[in-house]
């Protein structure tokens, strides 16, 4: 008897992603989802700036623009859609897609969508209730020396939302801050029927949790982006995205878009197994915790890895929450120099850069200099060489980025930038991009919350 | 004493974030390099290694299945992607830094 499977693509990885190959994946592959991740933590503190300036806005439009292509390919094909492009704002995302769906004359599509992750407003009803918000990176005990600067506070949701909008017919399920994970382990906990509660299951979960970690991050783990055989992929100007079939056993096979370029092979999904993990028995998600120890990667064809003996444990009874707060504002430029003594004007140009900051008011929090082409990748473990020994370097850079408490400062120092660049001669002057405006830092605040105080609420909208 | 062995020739890396950690997959590329990295590869002496550059303490977590090391270093990216000042807050290229460590096998 045939081992029941369903298969899930991946879309995208992040709002900075390409359309195209989420929809030739939709065309040619046999696949009933595709997932589409649009957040990162930079991306959601970004969000609920967007938010608090505009009460309409704290979603990323280009994912409606997206969806008016891909959402008609999608139903034709009987392919559901998960995401989190709510962002910051799923309901303003969910009626900007309806809006966008009636103008384009697209109807018979189900939306669902899941609130609930944004806990803003709840944080100071909760702290009365005596939850405390300890950064789990750094042991601080509270956030009292944040609160006054927080911009939003959101809680990675897992599959419950998701399932709940597939039993109701959604074609599209949109969230906010789901999970990278659970967009994928939502429809494969709704399709076999697996509970979080049964002991039977949470290895499967866990085997679901493995698989939407090696597919989250779209051609990451198709030779997109690759350590090992960067210079051997086929085709790298046309990856093909990711598909993980996951069989009711817990066994799954992971591949990609037929005829694409690209390649899945052991090393393609051991790299991508180990990105962005910590204990590697120990990962943590908001459906389980997967330990990628003790499973098994076998090449098994072209572009065809088998991957078995997956396991889990029960799901965390905390959630994590990310809290965005403001934390000054960070100003970058870059100078350039050329030929001769290209390395000594770049120091000349630091050294000035410093005597002046010593006759100024603004203060300067904190400051990063580097040497472009030297150590601004990795930083004190290279040795800047010494001058006498550079004479001849055709061209040195020098990026300088600086902190500072207010905005004003910022700019203040932008202004003033050509009184250390621009008095070696050989200065570079770049007609192309004027410098960099000031950045406001929203800093992050990862911590954790008691599932049972979150409650999240679901809803289906036909179009 | 055994001979010094460079980091990139033997294995391969990969670095992501969360928050203030940044993670290094350090992958070996044969067995016999992974007996190697396992043993010879400590949260001390990665700690040592970075040393302005990571805060706070490492870890270092085998993989025998994958032939990998999980590396986890606290504090190491300047703040975080949001809040950093270097050109990648991420520290993608962490995991390539960290290649150009010597260990005796």
């Amino acid at each position: 008897m045939d081992v029941k499977k369903v298969s899930i693509g991946s879309g995208s990885l992040m709002w900075g992603d390409i359309i195209e190959p989420g929809l030739e994946m939709i065309e040619k592959a046999d696949i009933d989802y595709i997932c589409y991740d649009w957040l990162a933590e930079v991306t959601m503190s970004v969000l609920y700036i967007q938010k608090t300036k505009n009460k309409d806005a704290g979603y990323p439009p280009r994912f409606i623009e997206w969806m008016k292509k891909v959402l008609p390919l999608a139903k034709q094909k009987g392919v559901k859609i998960v995401t989190n492009a709510g962002g910051a704002n799923v309901e303003g995302a969910c009626s900007a897609l309806k809006e966008a769906l009636n103008a384009n004359n697209i109807s018979g599509v189900k939306i669902g969508s899941i609130l609930g992750d944004d806990i803003t407003s709840d944080i100071n009803n909760f702290r009365k209730e005596g939850i405390k918000f300890t950064n789990i990176d750094t042991g601080e005990e509270d956030i009292d020396r944040i609160k006054d600067s927080i911009v939003g506070a959101y809680v990675y949701l897992g599959a419950e939302g998701i399932v709940e909008c597939l039993e109701g017919g959604a074609d599209i399920v949109i969230g906010g801050r789901l999970a990278d994970n659970a967009l994928y382990v939502g429809p494969w906990i709704h399709e076999f029927g697996w509970d979080h509660n049964n002991s039977q299951h949470i290895d499967k979960i866990g085997a679901a949790i493995t698989c939407g970690h090696i597919i989250e991050c779209s051609c990451c783990c198709t030779g997109g982006m690759m350590c090992s055989q960067w210079d051997k992929v086929p085709e790298p100007w046309n990856v093909g995205y990711p598909i993980a079939e996951l069989y009711e056993n817990g066994d799954a096979v992971i591949t990609k878009t037929p005829d694409t370029g690209g390649i899945v092979n052991s090393w393609t999904v051991k790299e991508h197994l180990l990105y962005e993990v910590h204990d590697p028995k120990n990962y943590i998600m908001p459906d389980g915790i997967a330990d990628f120890t003790t499973l098994k990667l076998e090449d098994a064809g072209h572009d065809v890895v088998k991957v078995s003996n997956m396991s889990g444990k029960k799901r965390p009874d905390k959630l994590k929450v990310g809290i965005g707060y403001t934390d000054g504002w960070k100003q970058e430029l870059q100078h350039w120099f050329c030929w001769p003594d290209a390395l000594k004007k770049a120091k000349h140009c630091e050294y000035i850069l410093k005597e002046w900051l010593k006759r100024q008011k603004i203060n300067v929090e904190k400051i990063e200099i580097d040497y472009m082409g030297f150590n601004m990748a990795h930083l004190s473990l290279v040795k800047i060489p010494d001058i006498d020994g550079a004479k001849d370097l055709p061209e040195v850079g020098i990026r300088i980025c600086a902190k500072f408490k207010t905005k004003e400062e910022a700019e203040y120092f932008r202004e003033h930038a050509m009184i250390w660049s621009a008095p070696q001669a050989g200065y570079v002057f770049n007609t192309t991009t004027a410098p960099a405006k000031p950045v406001p830092i929203i800093k992050l605040w990862p911590t954790l919350v008691p599932r049972d105080a979150i409650h999240i609420k679901t809803d289906i909208k036909e179009v | 004493m055994g001979k010094k062995i460079k980091l990139v020739d033997i294995c391969y890396a990969r670095a992501g974030d969360k928050g203030d950690i940044s993670n290094i997959g350090l992958i070996a590329k044969t067995t016999e390099y992974y007996d190697i990295i396992k043993s010879k590869v400590t949260p001390e002496k990665v700690k040592d290694f970075f040393g302005d550059i990571v805060k706070g303490k490492v870890e270092v977590y085998p993989l025998d299945n994958l032939e990998s090391l999980e590396i986890v270093m606290y504090g190491a990216l300047d703040g975080g992607a949001t809040g950093s000042l270097r050109i990648d807050g991420t520290g993608k290229p962490l995991a390539t830094a960290l290649l150009r460590m010597e260990i005796e096998a």
